[in-house]
């Protein structure tokens, strides 16, 4: 059964760094493919926006098996960005999230600057996507991904080059991999981010003591799910604070209770990602929620929420 | 291929069947109308928040009229050995999942004229729906079954019930059947190439630990027969969105979850 979240006279619309959203809530990439394999359970013009799984300029393959290793309130991963190339998002994901009526974030990975760079030219020929969202945070691919997104210099390089390339909302997902990401999220915005999402997975381990292995076949992944939700938070708050930057906050968002406490801590929109496969019809759920809260506290537009910590 | 349905399912049995394998009975009566045999469903297990990912369980039989299907499963894991504690309550269950065995598109079509199915340990239940379709629609096929001791091998009866020659059984104990693992009963009937009514088997379906699937492949495949198998991998999401339990076949890499779980053997890369 499709789903949508319920009628309500709270107003929802956020701007997400000049990308109008009819609710705060999208699903993080990587964990919703382009919203077709949900399609069965939700409505996708009914969130936010569909962010899609990681595009890059020619397929990827991905990481050996095993991919994931289930963790207490947890997962890890190590998918290893496995996706069929740009062409493929532009012919067949995108004019489909387009006919469905959905919003399109595009997640844009690369190995190099260059990729990055040529990856949002092809998608600006099409002109199908609603925003991007630079992935310069993931833990599962040895170049591009999370080695650029601790380097601040490499981050203003790359997040330059993005915005050259276009005019669309450019955000920039940062990882938690860093001794201190106001620094890189201070970098991303300087070189012209419009918004910043974080965060990205935790790179983690898992060990089977009884066959002295990693559990994963590249033996570190990326931890995400409730287990993450308390460091998110808190990034998300430090990040608020050091840079005047929308955010898209994620990790571990599995109810509307949990995507207030990111808006409160200074999240404009938020994610819904590992929670998709707890429940395929999560992000309906987190909107309906928020919708709740919002009736209960008295909450007449969700704008009133962003950054409201009393602290 | 029917739409996917997160159902909410009542435990109306679950209990013990032989070592570590327990029959559990839900009243889901959406998938329980749609499941083809070799599909399965993606279970959120409640009780155990910690654990927060779904475990596949494939249709062992189903009740359409009742609403109700059955699953066997072995207790092995911290979540599967919880779960015969659950005598009452609720899953969701999402499915029905996967690809169907192609056994009756190939009879329909004619490549298929007798078929046999092979099942090592809880790899029994998968094939098990599919030799009541086969039964059913009275279409001839042999079943060679393996378990490691006589009470492991559960669902015998049921499959006696249904072939028209007992199944040919092999215990790793020498307790029931053959002594030894199930390959040389695979290997006998298909290098005789033909049975009682001279017809040969040009369809083989196995589905088991990975060792034994493999070698079952190559017997077939030798034998000249058409043969799938079910592998499942370790999944996250169960609808084919995340990409964790692909396996790797000579067209790349495909999802377990709904590109199979049921595969062509010539199309598995081995690792």
């Amino acid at each position: 059964m499709t789903r949508k979240p319920r009628e309500t006279s709270v107003r929802l619309a956020v701007d997400l760094g000049g990308l109008p959203m009819a609710n705060p809530v999208t699903t993080a990439s990587g964990t919703f493919a382009a919203g077709r394999e949900y399609a069965d359970f939700v409505d996708v013009s009914s969130l936010g926006a569909v962010t899609t799984k990681g595009v890059s300029l020619n397929g990827w393959e991905g990481n050996a098996s095993p991919r994931i290793a289930e963790t207490p309130s947890g997962m890890l991963n190590s998918i290893g960005l496995q996706n069929p190339g740009v062409a493929h998002l532009i012919e067949c994901d995108l004019p489909w999230l387009a006919a469905a009526g959905a919003k399109a974030i595009v997640n844009v990975s690369g190995h190099s600057f260059r990729e990055y760079v040529e990856v949002i030219e092809a998608l600006e020929a099409a002109g199908t996507a609603d925003a991007y969202e630079v992935n310069i945070s993931c833990p599962n691919v040895d170049a591009g991904g999370m080695t650029l997104g601790t380097d601040p210099a490499s981050v203003q390089t790359v997040v330059s080059l993005c915005r050259e390339a276009t005019d669309r909302p450019l955000i920039v997902k940062l990882t938690p991999n860093v001794t201190d990401i106001c620094e890189i999220a201070r970098a991303a915005a300087s070189a012209g981010a419009d918004a910043l999402s974080l965060i990205n997975t935790l790179l983690g381990m898992a060990i089977d003591a009884r066959s002295r292995r990693p559990v994963l076949a590249r033996a570190v992944g990326g931890l995400s799910g409730p287990a993450v939700k308390p460091v998110a938070l808190r990034m998300v708050w430090q990040v608020h604070q050091a840079v005047d930057l929308p955010l898209l906050g994620m990790g571990g968002i599995c109810t509307g209770t949990d995507a207030v406490e990111f808006m409160l801590a200074g999240a404009t929109a938020v994610a819904v990602g590992t929670a998709n496969f707890m429940e395929p019809a999560a992000a309906v759920d987190v909107v309906d929620g928020i919708i709740d809260y919002c009736e209960q506290q008295g909450v007449a537009d969700v704008n009133e929420l962003i950054g409201g910590l009393r602290c | 291929m029917a739409p996917l349905v997160n159902e909410h399912a009542s435990i109306l049995q679950n209990r013990p069947v032989g070592p570590g394998l327990h029959l559990l009975q839900l009243h889901m009566p959406v998938i329980a109308r749609q499941v083809q045999p070799g599909q399965f469903v993606h279970m959120r297990i409640p009780g155990r928040e910690g654990h927060i990912l779904r475990r596949p369980f494939s249709i062992y039989d189903s009740d359409p009229e009742a609403g109700t299907c059955e699953i066997l499963y072995q207790a092995v894991g911290s979540l599967t050995s919880y779960l015969p504690s659950l005598q009452e309550g609720e899953v969701e269950a999402i499915g029905p999942v996967g690809r169907t065995w192609s056994a009756l598109e190939r009879f329909r079509e004619g490549s298929a004229t007798r078929a046999l199915l092979v099942g090592g340990g809880v790899g029994a239940a998968p094939l098990h729906l599919l030799a009541r379709r086969l039964s059913e629609a009275r279409l001839p096929f042999d079943v060679v079954l393996g378990a490691q001791t006589r009470d492991a091998l559960v669902c015998l009866p049921r499959y006696e019930r249904l072939c028209a020659a007992a199944p040919a059984c092999s215990t790793d104990d020498g307790s029931f059947g053959f002594a030894g693992f199930c390959t040389p009963l695979v290997e006998e009937r298909l290098a005789k190439g033909c049975t009682a009514d001279g017809n040969p088997y040009d369809y083989v379906a196995v589905c088991g630990p990975e060792p034994l699937m493999r070698i079952v492949c190559g017997q077939a495949e030798a034998a000249g027969a058409y043969c799938e198998l079910s592998l499942e991998k370790r999944m996250a999401c169960g609808v084919g969105a995340c990409l964790s339990c692909v396996v790797e076949t000579v067209h790349g890499k495909k999802r377990s979850c709904v590109d199979g779980p049921i595969f062509d053997s010539r199309e598995v890369v081995w690792a």
